[in-house]
Protein backbone atom coordinates (compact mmCIF):
# COMPACT_ATOMS: atom_id res chain seq x y z
CA UNK A 1 0.00 0.00 0.00
CA UNK A 2 1.42 3.44 -0.99
CA UNK A 3 1.69 6.21 1.72
CA UNK A 4 -1.74 8.83 1.42
CA UNK A 5 0.00 11.45 -0.51
CA UNK A 6 -1.07 14.90 -1.05
CA UNK A 7 -4.23 14.55 -3.05
CA UNK A 8 -5.66 11.29 -1.62
CA UNK A 9 -8.15 12.89 0.58
CA UNK A 10 -9.30 14.43 -2.52
CA UNK A 11 -9.25 10.65 -4.91
CA UNK A 12 -10.95 9.15 -1.55
CA UNK A 13 -13.53 11.51 -0.10
CA UNK A 14 -13.60 14.12 -2.85
CA UNK A 15 -14.30 13.92 -6.77
CA UNK A 16 -13.69 10.42 -7.23
CA UNK A 17 -17.08 9.74 -6.26
CA UNK A 18 -18.95 12.65 -8.34
CA UNK A 19 -16.73 13.20 -11.12
CA UNK A 20 -15.09 9.51 -11.45
CA UNK A 21 -11.74 8.42 -10.07
CA UNK A 22 -9.35 10.75 -11.93
CA UNK A 23 -7.76 8.65 -15.29
CA UNK A 24 -4.16 10.38 -14.21
CA UNK A 25 -2.17 10.17 -11.20
CA UNK A 26 -2.27 14.20 -9.78
CA UNK A 27 1.40 13.75 -8.18
CA UNK A 28 3.02 12.60 -10.93
CA UNK A 29 1.16 15.56 -13.59
CA UNK A 30 2.79 17.95 -10.56
CA UNK A 31 6.12 16.43 -11.17
CA UNK A 32 6.13 17.04 -14.85
CA UNK A 33 4.59 20.71 -14.19
CA UNK A 34 7.18 21.51 -12.30
CA UNK A 35 9.89 20.30 -14.55
CA UNK A 36 8.36 22.58 -17.26
CA UNK A 37 10.76 25.90 -16.45
CA UNK A 38 12.50 27.19 -13.05
CA UNK A 39 9.66 29.70 -12.93
CA UNK A 40 7.35 27.25 -12.41
CA UNK A 41 7.36 27.66 -8.46
CA UNK A 42 4.00 27.13 -6.96
CA UNK A 43 1.07 25.69 -8.14
CA UNK A 44 -2.61 25.65 -6.58
CA UNK A 45 -4.32 22.14 -5.83
CA UNK A 46 -7.04 22.73 -8.29
CA UNK A 47 -4.39 23.27 -11.44
CA UNK A 48 -3.04 19.14 -11.52
CA UNK A 49 -7.00 18.52 -11.54
CA UNK A 50 -7.59 20.50 -14.34
CA UNK A 51 -4.64 18.59 -16.33
CA UNK A 52 -5.68 15.26 -15.21
CA UNK A 53 -9.09 15.90 -17.38
CA UNK A 54 -7.23 18.04 -20.42
CA UNK A 55 -4.59 15.61 -20.66
CA UNK A 56 -7.18 12.84 -21.28
CA UNK A 57 -9.07 15.29 -23.59
CA UNK A 58 -5.99 15.68 -25.38
CA UNK A 59 -4.62 11.98 -25.57
CA UNK A 60 -8.45 11.01 -26.95
CA UNK A 61 -8.13 13.78 -29.93
CA UNK A 62 -4.71 12.97 -30.99
CA UNK A 63 -5.55 9.56 -30.59
CA UNK A 64 -8.76 9.80 -32.93
CA UNK A 65 -6.58 12.12 -35.38
CA UNK A 66 -3.92 9.09 -35.86
CA UNK A 67 -6.66 6.29 -35.69
CA UNK A 68 -8.05 8.65 -39.01
CA UNK A 69 -4.38 8.37 -40.39
CA UNK A 70 -4.28 4.52 -39.74
CA UNK A 71 -7.83 4.08 -42.07
CA UNK A 72 -6.42 6.31 -44.69
CA UNK A 73 -3.25 3.84 -44.96
CA UNK A 74 -6.49 0.75 -44.65
CA UNK A 75 -4.57 -0.48 -41.04
CA UNK A 76 -6.25 -1.78 -38.23
CA UNK A 77 -3.41 -1.26 -35.85
CA UNK A 78 -2.46 2.65 -35.29
CA UNK A 79 1.28 3.11 -35.52
CA UNK A 80 3.28 6.02 -34.37
CA UNK A 81 4.00 7.48 -38.19
CA UNK A 82 0.13 7.86 -37.90
CA UNK A 83 0.94 9.83 -34.93
CA UNK A 84 3.49 11.57 -36.73
CA UNK A 85 0.98 12.17 -39.63
CA UNK A 86 -1.51 13.19 -37.29
CA UNK A 87 1.00 16.08 -35.46
CA UNK A 88 2.26 17.47 -39.13
CA UNK A 89 -1.80 17.65 -40.12
CA UNK A 90 -2.91 19.48 -37.30
CA UNK A 91 -1.87 23.05 -36.63
CA UNK A 92 -2.04 23.15 -32.82
CA UNK A 93 0.19 20.28 -32.64
CA UNK A 94 2.90 22.22 -33.82
CA UNK A 95 4.28 22.43 -30.59
CA UNK A 96 4.63 18.20 -31.02
CA UNK A 97 6.67 18.03 -34.39
CA UNK A 98 10.05 17.93 -32.96
CA UNK A 99 8.67 15.16 -30.43
CA UNK A 100 7.73 13.19 -33.70
CA UNK A 101 10.15 13.42 -35.89
CA UNK A 102 12.75 12.89 -33.54
CA UNK A 103 11.18 9.55 -32.42
CA UNK A 104 9.95 8.44 -35.88
CA UNK A 105 13.14 9.42 -38.16
CA UNK A 106 16.45 8.08 -36.60
CA UNK A 107 19.56 8.66 -38.22
CA UNK A 108 18.07 9.79 -41.39
CA UNK A 109 19.36 13.17 -41.15
CA UNK A 110 22.70 12.90 -39.49
CA UNK A 111 23.60 16.05 -36.75
CA UNK A 112 26.71 18.17 -38.00
CA UNK A 113 28.23 18.31 -34.91
CA UNK A 114 30.46 21.78 -35.24
CA UNK A 115 34.71 21.10 -33.83
CA UNK A 116 35.73 23.95 -32.25
CA UNK A 117 39.39 24.03 -32.38
CA UNK A 118 40.68 25.07 -29.16
CA UNK A 119 44.49 25.82 -29.40
CA UNK A 120 46.22 26.44 -26.11
CA UNK A 121 49.62 27.34 -26.76
CA UNK B 1 -5.26 24.98 -1.84
CA UNK B 2 -1.68 26.16 -2.24
CA UNK B 3 1.16 23.78 -2.65
CA UNK B 4 4.64 25.29 -2.11
CA UNK B 5 6.94 23.99 -4.58
CA UNK B 6 10.56 25.18 -3.49
CA UNK B 7 12.57 25.39 -6.55
CA UNK B 8 15.12 23.58 -4.87
CA UNK B 9 12.67 20.93 -5.07
CA UNK B 10 13.66 18.44 -7.31
CA UNK B 11 14.61 15.48 -6.96
CA UNK B 12 18.20 14.83 -8.97
CA UNK B 13 18.76 10.99 -8.67
CA UNK B 14 22.63 10.88 -8.35
CA UNK B 15 22.56 12.68 -12.00
CA UNK B 16 19.99 10.60 -13.54
CA UNK B 17 16.65 11.55 -14.08
CA UNK B 18 13.77 9.00 -14.26
CA UNK B 19 11.88 8.68 -17.08
CA UNK B 20 9.12 7.73 -14.81
CA UNK B 21 9.27 11.33 -13.49
CA UNK B 22 8.22 12.89 -16.83
CA UNK B 23 6.16 10.73 -18.26
CA UNK B 24 2.08 9.48 -17.17
CA UNK B 25 1.85 5.90 -16.58
CA UNK B 26 1.55 4.00 -19.67
CA UNK B 27 -1.27 1.90 -18.71
CA UNK B 28 -3.29 4.99 -17.97
CA UNK B 29 -2.65 6.52 -21.46
CA UNK B 30 -3.46 3.02 -23.44
CA UNK B 31 -6.71 2.90 -21.01
CA UNK B 32 -8.15 6.44 -22.53
CA UNK B 33 -6.78 5.56 -25.86
CA UNK B 34 -8.48 2.25 -26.12
CA UNK B 35 -11.68 3.65 -24.77
CA UNK B 36 -12.10 6.32 -27.58
CA UNK B 37 -10.88 3.74 -30.56
CA UNK B 38 -13.14 1.09 -31.74
CA UNK B 39 -13.53 -1.98 -30.16
CA UNK B 40 -11.53 -4.30 -33.19
CA UNK B 41 -8.43 -1.50 -33.15
CA UNK B 42 -5.04 -2.33 -32.20
CA UNK B 43 -2.66 0.05 -31.17
CA UNK B 44 1.14 -0.59 -31.04
CA UNK B 45 3.46 -0.16 -27.90
CA UNK B 46 6.11 2.40 -30.29
CA UNK B 47 2.45 5.03 -30.44
CA UNK B 48 1.77 4.36 -27.04
CA UNK B 49 4.94 5.56 -25.71
CA UNK B 50 4.55 8.35 -28.52
CA UNK B 51 1.56 9.39 -27.40
CA UNK B 52 2.77 9.01 -23.75
CA UNK B 53 5.47 11.39 -24.42
CA UNK B 54 3.09 13.72 -26.40
CA UNK B 55 0.99 14.16 -23.32
CA UNK B 56 3.98 15.11 -21.35
CA UNK B 57 5.09 17.70 -23.48
CA UNK B 58 1.11 18.69 -23.87
CA UNK B 59 1.44 19.52 -19.88
CA UNK B 60 4.87 21.37 -20.37
CA UNK B 61 3.87 23.75 -23.39
CA UNK B 62 0.55 24.77 -21.31
CA UNK B 63 2.02 25.03 -17.65
CA UNK B 64 5.00 27.16 -19.60
CA UNK B 65 1.99 29.39 -20.93
CA UNK B 66 -0.04 29.80 -17.74
CA UNK B 67 3.62 30.43 -15.28
CA UNK B 68 4.49 33.13 -17.94
CA UNK B 69 1.44 35.11 -17.60
CA UNK B 70 1.71 35.03 -13.83
CA UNK B 71 4.81 36.58 -13.66
CA UNK B 72 3.82 39.18 -16.26
CA UNK B 73 1.44 39.73 -13.57
CA UNK B 74 3.60 39.23 -11.02
CA UNK B 75 1.80 36.68 -8.92
CA UNK B 76 3.50 33.71 -7.42
CA UNK B 77 0.92 30.49 -7.96
CA UNK B 78 -0.39 29.03 -11.10
CA UNK B 79 -3.88 28.23 -10.86
CA UNK B 80 -6.80 27.22 -12.06
CA UNK B 81 -7.98 29.85 -14.24
CA UNK B 82 -4.28 30.31 -15.79
CA UNK B 83 -4.40 26.73 -17.19
CA UNK B 84 -8.02 27.39 -18.49
CA UNK B 85 -6.55 30.47 -20.14
CA UNK B 86 -3.16 29.29 -21.59
CA UNK B 87 -5.15 26.86 -22.98
CA UNK B 88 -7.34 29.02 -25.24
CA UNK B 89 -4.32 30.78 -25.41
CA UNK B 90 -2.57 27.85 -27.17
CA UNK B 91 -5.39 27.26 -29.53
CA UNK B 92 -7.12 24.35 -27.06
CA UNK B 93 -10.25 26.18 -27.29
CA UNK B 94 -12.50 23.23 -27.62
CA UNK B 95 -11.53 22.23 -24.01
CA UNK B 96 -11.54 25.27 -22.39
CA UNK B 97 -15.44 25.08 -21.81
CA UNK B 98 -15.35 21.44 -20.59
CA UNK B 99 -12.39 22.61 -18.69
CA UNK B 100 -13.67 25.56 -16.83
CA UNK B 101 -17.25 23.67 -16.34
CA UNK B 102 -14.82 21.14 -14.27
CA UNK B 103 -13.32 22.91 -12.73
CA UNK B 104 -16.46 25.16 -11.30
CA UNK B 105 -17.77 21.93 -10.35
CA UNK B 106 -14.92 21.05 -8.43
CA UNK B 107 -15.12 24.15 -6.24
CA UNK B 108 -18.42 23.69 -5.31
CA UNK B 109 -18.17 20.45 -4.40
CA UNK B 110 -14.63 21.44 -2.41
CA UNK B 111 -17.23 24.09 -0.86
CA UNK B 112 -19.60 21.67 -0.04
CA UNK B 113 -17.39 19.37 1.58
CA UNK B 114 -15.79 21.60 3.42
CA UNK B 115 -19.53 22.46 4.94
CA UNK B 116 -20.44 18.53 5.54
CA UNK B 117 -17.21 17.95 7.75
CA UNK B 118 -18.59 21.36 9.40
CA UNK B 119 -22.35 19.74 9.84
CA UNK B 120 -20.06 16.13 10.52
CA UNK B 121 -18.67 17.52 13.68
CA UNK B 122 -22.19 19.31 15.39
CA UNK B 123 -23.65 15.91 14.77
CA UNK B 124 -21.00 14.64 16.84
CA UNK B 125 -21.02 16.83 19.51
CA UNK B 126 -25.46 16.57 19.40
CA UNK B 127 -25.03 12.63 19.71
CA UNK B 128 -23.72 12.81 22.97
CA UNK B 129 -27.01 13.98 24.14
CA UNK B 130 -26.36 17.57 24.48
CA UNK B 131 -28.68 19.44 21.93
CA UNK B 132 -31.98 16.98 21.38
CA UNK B 133 -33.79 19.61 19.49
CA UNK B 134 -30.76 19.43 16.48
CA UNK B 135 -31.39 17.67 13.08
CA UNK B 136 -29.28 14.40 13.16
CA UNK B 137 -29.00 13.19 10.36
CA UNK B 138 -29.47 9.18 10.16
CA UNK B 139 -26.20 8.48 8.06
CA UNK B 140 -23.50 11.01 6.26
CA UNK B 141 -24.90 9.36 2.88
CA UNK B 142 -28.47 10.30 3.12
CA UNK B 143 -27.39 14.27 4.20
CA UNK B 144 -25.24 14.34 0.64
CA UNK B 145 -28.36 13.02 -0.98
CA UNK B 146 -30.83 15.58 0.98
CA UNK B 147 -28.24 18.22 -0.16
CA UNK B 148 -28.74 16.52 -4.06
CA UNK B 149 -24.99 16.54 -4.36
CA UNK B 150 -24.28 15.03 -7.95
CA UNK B 151 -22.51 15.55 -10.89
Amino acid sequence: MRQAGTYSGLLSGGLSGRTGPHSLPLARIKKIMKKSGDDVKMISGEAPILFSKACELFIEELTQRSWMMTIQGKRRTLHKEDVASAVMATDILDFLVNLVSNSSHSMDNPVEVETIATSKS
Amino acid sequence: MVDNVGAGASSDDGGVKLEQDRLLPIANVGRIMKQILPPNSKISKEAKETIQECASEFISFVTGEASEKCRAERRKTVNGDDVCWAMEALGFDDYAGPLRRYLQRFREMEGERANQEKHANIDNISIGGQEKDAPVPSSSSSYRKKQGIRM
